[in-house]
């Protein structure tokens, strides 16, 4: 006797075909063990597809609050970070700007002051007395005691000593 | 994060759709054997609800339409059946059974060869059915 226990556990039970269900049926009406096995197999099939359309409406009706949420965080976020960038910006543009001013100052200063300075250095060092110091004697310093000055305030503070 | 972390497996030969399901399957598949719990079904862990219910559609007058409330209640005994099968084979039965997945799509879903989706699925309905034989008879 051909039992039909692998025909049930092989193939789901949704997919029988009308051949394999009247071979079934027509077994089963002998055969008590058979039929119990069919029955759990119908049972086993029915409370699967229920789960599964279940799982489905759960699915269907969590979606739209799912996506409105999800949109909604977005939107929050691209708001958010435009907003952040702009009071960034305002706080701070100040100072960048100061800093940007005195970068360009300091630029200036580095690579354009030294070439004068050092050109006007390399002449005093080559030239310490200049034609018009000399002859004018422009570099004097008035303050400067000549040494007859030096010599005639020596002696006398030698005479009021006496 | 497990999907980044294996980034660098991924070797681009097949889709990413079809990478990032497999991990997903993967480590749920992993979650529930680390749960390791395979509880039996029998008919005193029943509620009265559910007993009734066996009894109605197991009757030759109950094979008809079922109501809302009984379609919660065999979704719930479909969890209860599935809790008694371990991770793999409730993988193989939902999908081929429950969603009417082919084997060659539950086998490129896991990465199982088709023979191993075949024998999860015999052994998830062999099992399903004994358990709910024992609660008929």
């Amino acid at each position: 006797m051909n039992h039909i226990i692998d025909i049930l556990d092989n193939t789901p039970f949704a997919d029988l075909s009308a051949g394999e269900l009247s071979t079934i049926r027509a077994h089963v009406e002998s055969c008590d063990d058979c039929e119990q096995a069919f029955e759990a197999a119908r049972l086993s099939s029915l409370f699967l597809q229920e789960r599964v359309s279940q799982a489905a409406e759960h699915a269907a009706s969590a979606n739209p609050f799912f996506q409105t949420r999800v949109m909604a965080a977005w939107r929050e976020q691209q708001a958010g970070s435009a907003w952040s960038l702009r009071r960034l910006w305002n706080a701070t543009g100040a100072l960048v700007a100061s800093m940007a001013a005195t970068t360009a100052a300091l630029a200036v200063l580095m690579f354009v002051a030294p070439a004068t300075n050092t050109s006007d250095q390399q002449t005093a060092a080559l030239a310490p007395y200049s034609a018009e110091s000399v002859v004018l004697g422009a570099d004097r310093d008035d303050n400067q005691l000549t040494n007859d000055q030096v010599i005639s305030a020596i002696i006398d503070d030698d005479d009021e000593g006496k | 994060m497990k999907a980044f972390a294996q980034l660098k497996s991924f070797e681009g030969r097949g889709s990413m759709e079809g990478w990032l399901t497999r991990i997903a399957t993967n480590t749920c598949l992993n979650m529930l054997r680390s749960a390791k719990r395979r509880p039996e079904v029998v008919n005193a862990d029943l509620s009265d609800d559910e007993t009734e219910f066996m009894e109605t559609v197991s009757s030759p007058m109950g094979r008809e339409e079922l109501d809302a409330e009984q379609k919660v209640v065999a979704a719930d005994l479909a969890e209860r059946l599935l809790q008694t099968l371990s991770p793999e084979d409730r993988l193989a039965l939902t999908m081929i059974d429950g969603e009417g997945a082919s084997v060659n799509e539950v086998a490129q879903v896991t990465g199982w060869s088709e023979s191993k989706v075949k024998v999860r699925a015999f052994r998830a309905r062999k099992k399903a059915r004994e358990v709910l034989e024992k609660l008929l008879g």
